[in-house]
């Protein structure tokens, strides 16, 4: 298995599986 | 970051000794009633510590609670109220009745007022670390963090804690409906304040920006809404603030649906939509000035001139010059007279307040310690009944005013 990236709890997604951070924005800006 | 919130006064209560004279009939009852009183008072003390952080607060209020809740829950493992709930009379006062108590002799009425300060002192925390003029990311988190905690200590108490209550909430009140109400919707309000300073920052599309600005002003509306049969002395202040923040969002929200207009070339609407930012920002203004003068609880402010206040003018007037700019080169569009309408849901961004639990009852408790207090020697007591009423002092707050931020950098 591949090594996770980051802190646990930091991530999770949202009602669209999109990935977000924890204050529920997108992980990677959609500009 | 910057900001600025509105902050209502703590709760003040008197001291409460937990001297069950006779009644308490075992060292483990005393060590319990002793605890009580010493953790209380820490716990009270928390409040206006400017060093105290949230695991702090979190350690205080476990150690008060896991204790109090013996005299909540079934330890004689039936299925009636807990023998010791109604021994001991709580005063305490409301955040926006002035140093007037409410008194109920119920240890429940007891952990929901001192759960209520609880969410208070979070917001408190937050607004004080929002308000310096650096924020590092993580304090970012921990004030978004604060807040949704806030208004999940404020709906538990609403939906599993008050109804409990056997004396109904009064009118105006903390624990009537309204007034938590309004504190559940500020508190995510005020998250999603913080989301969008971190959108904006982090350059998220305008479109995302602009959907959640206009949920947050419409956040604000509803807090408005929700107070205004109160009483205007009590509730003016607060209401101001909300009709402040509600204009203020919709500038921005207005501001940054011109930026995605612009952007899919209808330059006459996206003007139309920088003017109504414009209309908004002076309203929000003008109410800025009108909070001052509004007297209420909670602090004086001067939010009109703060940077979080200035920088959005700037955007405004700077966004729609270049709108203006462009159709007076390119588009030559006509400038519709009806605002755009702003029919945006937020996919992202929205605070839910995060679920709070209670700690489990303290392990000096067991159903033996439970059965060594006895009630029926309590009243015979002459030196309980002499004692007189203790006093309810109010809180001594630190000032809490944020930071001024003269936007300057020392470089």
């Amino acid at each position: 298995p591949s090594i996770p990236e980051g802190l646990p709890g930091e991530k999770s997604t949202n009602r669209d599986g999109v990935l977000v951070d924890e204050f529920g924005l997108p992980q990677i800006p959609a500009t | 970051m910057a900001h600025w919130f509105h902050r209502n006064p703590l709760k003040a209560t008197a001291p409460v000794s937990f001297n069950f004279y006779g009644v308490a009939g075992s060292p483990a009852a005393n060590k319990i009633c002793n605890n009580l009183r010493t953790d209380r008072a820490r716990l009270l003390e928390m409040f206006t510590d400017v060093t105290c952080n949230p695991d702090m607060m979190k350690n205080a209020t476990d150690a008060y609670f896991s204790l109090l809740q013996g005299f909540i829950l079934s330890l004689d493992g039936t299925t009636q109220e807990n023998k010791m709930r109604f021994i001991q009379n709580f005063k305490w006062t409301d955040t926006l009745q002035g140093n007037v108590p409410s008194a109920q002799q119920d240890a429940i009425f007891e952990l929901i007022s001192m759960s209520y300060n609880v969410a208070i002192w979070y917001t408190k925390f937050a607004s004080r670390m929002a308000g310096k003029e650096n924020v590092t990311e993580a304090e970012a988190k921990d004030v978004h963090r604060s807040l949704k905690m806030a208004a999940g200590i404020f709906k538990h108490l609403k939906e599993d804690q008050i109804p409990r209550l056997i004396t109904p909430a009064e009118k105006g009140r903390d624990l009537e409906a309204r007034v938590i109400d309004a504190y559940i919707i500020q508190c995510q309000a005020e998250a999603q304040e913080v989301t969008i300073a971190r959108a904006i920052e982090l350059k998220h599309n305008a479109t995302l920006v602009a959907a959640l600005s206009y949920e947050t002003a419409n956040f604000y509306q509803k807090a408005n809404q929700t107070l205004h049969t109160l009483e205007p002395e009590c509730s003016n202040k607060w209401r101001k603030y909300f009709q402040l923040k509600m204009h203020f969002y919709m500038a921005y929200a207005y501001c940054y649906h011109g930026q995605t207009l612009l952007a899919s070339d209808k330059c006459g609407e996206a003007i139309r939509s920088l003017q109504e930012a414009e209309k908004c920002y002076m309203r929000a203004e003008e109410l800025c000035k009108e909070y001052r003068h509004t007297k209420g609880p909670g602090s004086t402010a001067r939010p009109s001139e703060q940077l979080f206040f200035l920088k959005l003018g700037a955007l405004v007037k700077n966004t729609l010059e270049k709108c203006q700019r462009e159709n007076g080169f390119i588009y030559f569009h006509k400038v519709p007279e009806e605002p755009p309408q702003l029919e945006l849901k937020a996919s992202y961004g929205l605070a839910e307040p995060l679920s709070f639990e209670l700690p489990p009852l303290s392990e000096q408790w067991s159903p033996e310690v439970y059965n060594t207090f006895d009630l029926t020697k309590g009243a015979k007591n002459d030196k309980a009944k002499a004692k007189p009423e203790a006093e309810v002092k109010p809180m001594k707050e630190p000032d809490l005013k944020p930071q001024k931020d003269t936007g300057c950098v020392v470089s």
